[in-house]
């Protein structure tokens, strides 16, 4: 069980409602020991945000279908105003290359492209572990 | 690799006559244009009746979705024209929504009023084509409307204009959601063809199972949801709104998503057909023919079309489209090869429409009708997709119907479930998807990249402040007259119906989120589905 002990949110984010993928993740990452948050659809950045707090999470993954990406942008800016510099971003679906450039110039830490395996994505997320418990609160 | 249909039939290597034995060809088959109608509802085919060759367009603003169309026109696309809300006129806020500003025009039209609909269709006839409009159940309400209200302003017949605007609430429980609640979506959908039906309106309503199957849903369970989506509709509709069944049966029509497993695609048609038709006459007393046709457009498969070397999403489409083709349908709308990317780029909307084309007139296999008849293979994938599908009815009726099934989290663990098991498949190789899990390159290997159609954030804010601006310049007081009737019309019970006031509102150039709003409000909701605005009138 690689995911034990690592906390994460897997969200929608604003109008999108295309849910299946972020389902799916959310299935194999149970199975593979995540504790995972579900925010679902209809999320703002700041719900978002303000769920990582209160979960504690280790990880933000955020699964988009096609977009301009603006919100990804934002998402970006409240992590880093709340100082959760320590909480990556990784992103997931339909996403161009140039805008995968564009978001990992931008501080997302990994974007998972469809066709990704399971096995890639498990993998990452298993070495973002902060320790919780012995980690010192996040907040000021 | 697994020989095995998405439902769990295994296949074997060789069909033949034993395969078929049981089969009888005036009960089961029916020559074209026949009871049970396997073989289709026209003698001659496509040789009476070409399907439409459309694309599904919608991004960026109103007036770039109309330029779109009418390049569309030119690339052949005459029959029939087809638009999609985007994300923002699909939950029925308006673009200066705080949700809003950033998604205006993504992934489709911003059609949130009739301003945007005369925009859209701005030197387009509404006559002489069909008229195709999707996203969501509530606003299709909306949408109706434009359509009665831009004929009256441009004195066409209402009889004239055909096509299909509107969209049943079953549409947004696979695998998408909605913000507006199911009991709103359904009463709004019932008041939609309940007007249709009583007005003699030539639009057809869809009951989508395309979404069912692009969020992994497989072919029986496709079947038998659509069925049921059917069952639940006229049967709501004979008895809540007290219409004939032959009448009600000139509304619905089945969106049906069509993948690469090419025989089993065109099987899974052909058994929709059957058991359409065997229950409009055993279920439902069909006495008019025609009410046991139920008309089936396709939509190749974007679920199907992969990210890692997009070149091979051409050849997919062009079988996929093939197998529409053979399978019978009156429209096909293509996915494009960027469908994994972004919104269709001028180049992938070409050759997705050259595609259809090339399968019209090119192939010869618009020339005979259900050509596949008779192939035991065909036959038997037919009888097996009807068999299994009929399995999963009973579950549903047992469940007492698709709400009572939706309700009980039976269809959400349903669909939730197959995803996950097509997901697994592909990280074992059960299947092979080429370039993703078989024969793979590395991405500095792609020898070409294809052009990607970009969204801009800009669009999105510009669409806001157009909207914002445009909504303060209106003459408030007809608007504010037609929100009372709204209000009051929306209080007077489930069976109501207030497609009238909807009208009246629309033509006073109320907007989406203005009409859905007061809509709520009288039904105890709040006014906003986000609760971020409120009312801007005096209802009392």
């Amino acid at each position: 069980m690689l995911g034990r002990g690592i906390k994460l949110i897997v969200s929608m984010i604003g109008l999108d409602s295309h849910t299946t993928g972020a389902q799916v993740i959310a299935t194999l990452l149970r199975e593979a020991g995540f504790e995972v948050v579900y925010l679902g659809t209809n999320q703002t950045p700041a719900m978002i945000v303000k769920a990582a707090i209160e979960e504690d999470v280790d990880v933000i993954g955020i699964s988009s279908h096609a977009s301009n990406f603006v919100l990804l942008d934002e998402l970006l800016d409240l992590v880093r105003e709340h100082g959760l510099s320590d909480v990556p971003v990784v992103c997931g679906g339909n996403i161009p290359p140039a805008q995968a450039e564009r978001l990992l110039a931008r501080g997302v830490a990994r974007v998972f492209p469809p066709g990704t395996s399971g096995e890639t994505i498990v993998e990452y997320l298993a070495a973002q572990g902060r320790g919780r418990g012995a980690s010192a609160p996040r907040r000021p | 690799m697994n020989c095995v249909t998405d439902y769990g039939y295994p296949i074997r290597p060789v069909y033949g006559p034993r395969d078929i034995e049981g089969i009888d060809y005036g009960r089961d088959l029916g020559d074209p244009g026949s009871f049970p109608y396997t073989r289709g509802y026209h003698p001659e085919g496509y040789r009476s009746r070409m399907w439409t060759r459309r694309m599904t367009a919608g991004l960026g603003s109103s007036r770039d979705a109309n330029r779109v169309l009418k390049k569309y026109r030119e690339m052949g696309q005459t029959g029939g024209l087809c638009v999609i809300h985007d994300r923002v006129s699909s939950s029925c806020i308006d673009a200066d929504h705080p949700m809003a500003r950033h998604e205006n025009g993504v992934l489709g039209w911003p059609g949130s009023s009739l301003l945007e609909f005369e925009e859209l269709m701005e030197d387009i006839p509404l006559t002489g084509q069909s008229i195709t409009l999707l996203g969501c159940c509530a606003p299709a309400a909306l949408r109706l409307a434009y359509v009665v209200a831009l004929a009256e302003k441009r004195g066409d017949a209402l009889r004239e204009i055909h096509g299909s605007v509107t969209e049943s609430p079953f549409s947004n429980v696979f695998g998408q959601t909605d913000v507006q609640p199911f009991d709103l979506n359904m009463k709004l959908f019932l008041d939609s063809s309940e007007y249709i039906v009583r007005n003699r309106i030539r639009m057809r309503a869809g009951l989508v199972g395309q979404h069912f199957q692009e969020s992994g849903g497989n072919n029986a369970q496709l079947l038998a949801i659509e069925l049921s989506m059917l069952k639940e509709i006229c049967g709501r509709l004979v008895e809540e709104r007290g219409l004939d069944f032959d009448e009600v049966m000139r509304v619905p029509y089945q969106l049906a998503s069509i993948g690469t497993r090419f025989f089993e695609e065109i099987a899974k048609v052909r058994a929709l057909r059957r058991m359409w038709a065997r229950m409009a006459k055993e279920r439902f007393g069909a006495k008019s023919e025609k009410s046991c046709q139920l008309l089936i457009a396709v939509h190749t498969s974007g679920r199907t079309m992969t990210y890692q070397q997009p070149l091979n999403n051409l050849v997919r489409c062009a079988i996929q489209t093939l197998a529409g083709a053979i399978a019978g349908c009156t429209a096909i709308d293509n996915a494009t090869l960027d469908n994994a990317y972004a919104e269709p780029s001028p180049l992938a909307a070409r050759m997705s429409l050259n595609t259809q084309h090339i399968v019209a007139v090119e192939t010869g296999a618009a020339e005979v009708v259900d050509p596949l008849a008779g192939s035991y293979f065909v036959e038997s994938l037919t009888n097996e997709v009807e068999a299994a599908a009929y399995r999963i009815l009973g579950e549903i009726d047992a469940r007492g119907g698709l709400v009572a099934a939706i309700e009980q989290g039976y269809i959400e663990s349903m669909l939730k479930n197959e995803a996950s098991r097509k997901f697994r498949e592909l990280e074992n190789r059960e299947r092979l998807v080429v370039g993703v899990n078989h024969l793979a390159i590395p991405p500095e290997e792609e020898l070409f990249r294809i052009p990607i159609q970009e969204v801009e954030a800009s669009d999105s804010a510009a669409i806001a402040r157009r909207m914002a601006d445009w909504k303060a310049a209106r003459a408030m007081a007809p608007i504010e007259a037609c929100a009372r009737r709204l209000h009051e019309d929306a209080g007077k019970g489930e069976r109501f119906n207030l497609m009238p006031a909807i009208i009246e509102a629309v033509k006073a150039y109320a907007t989406a989120g203005e009409i859905m709003g007061v809509i709520r409000q009288a039904r105890g909701l709040k006014y906003d589905p986000f609760g971020m605005i409120e009312c801007p009138f005096r209802l009392h």
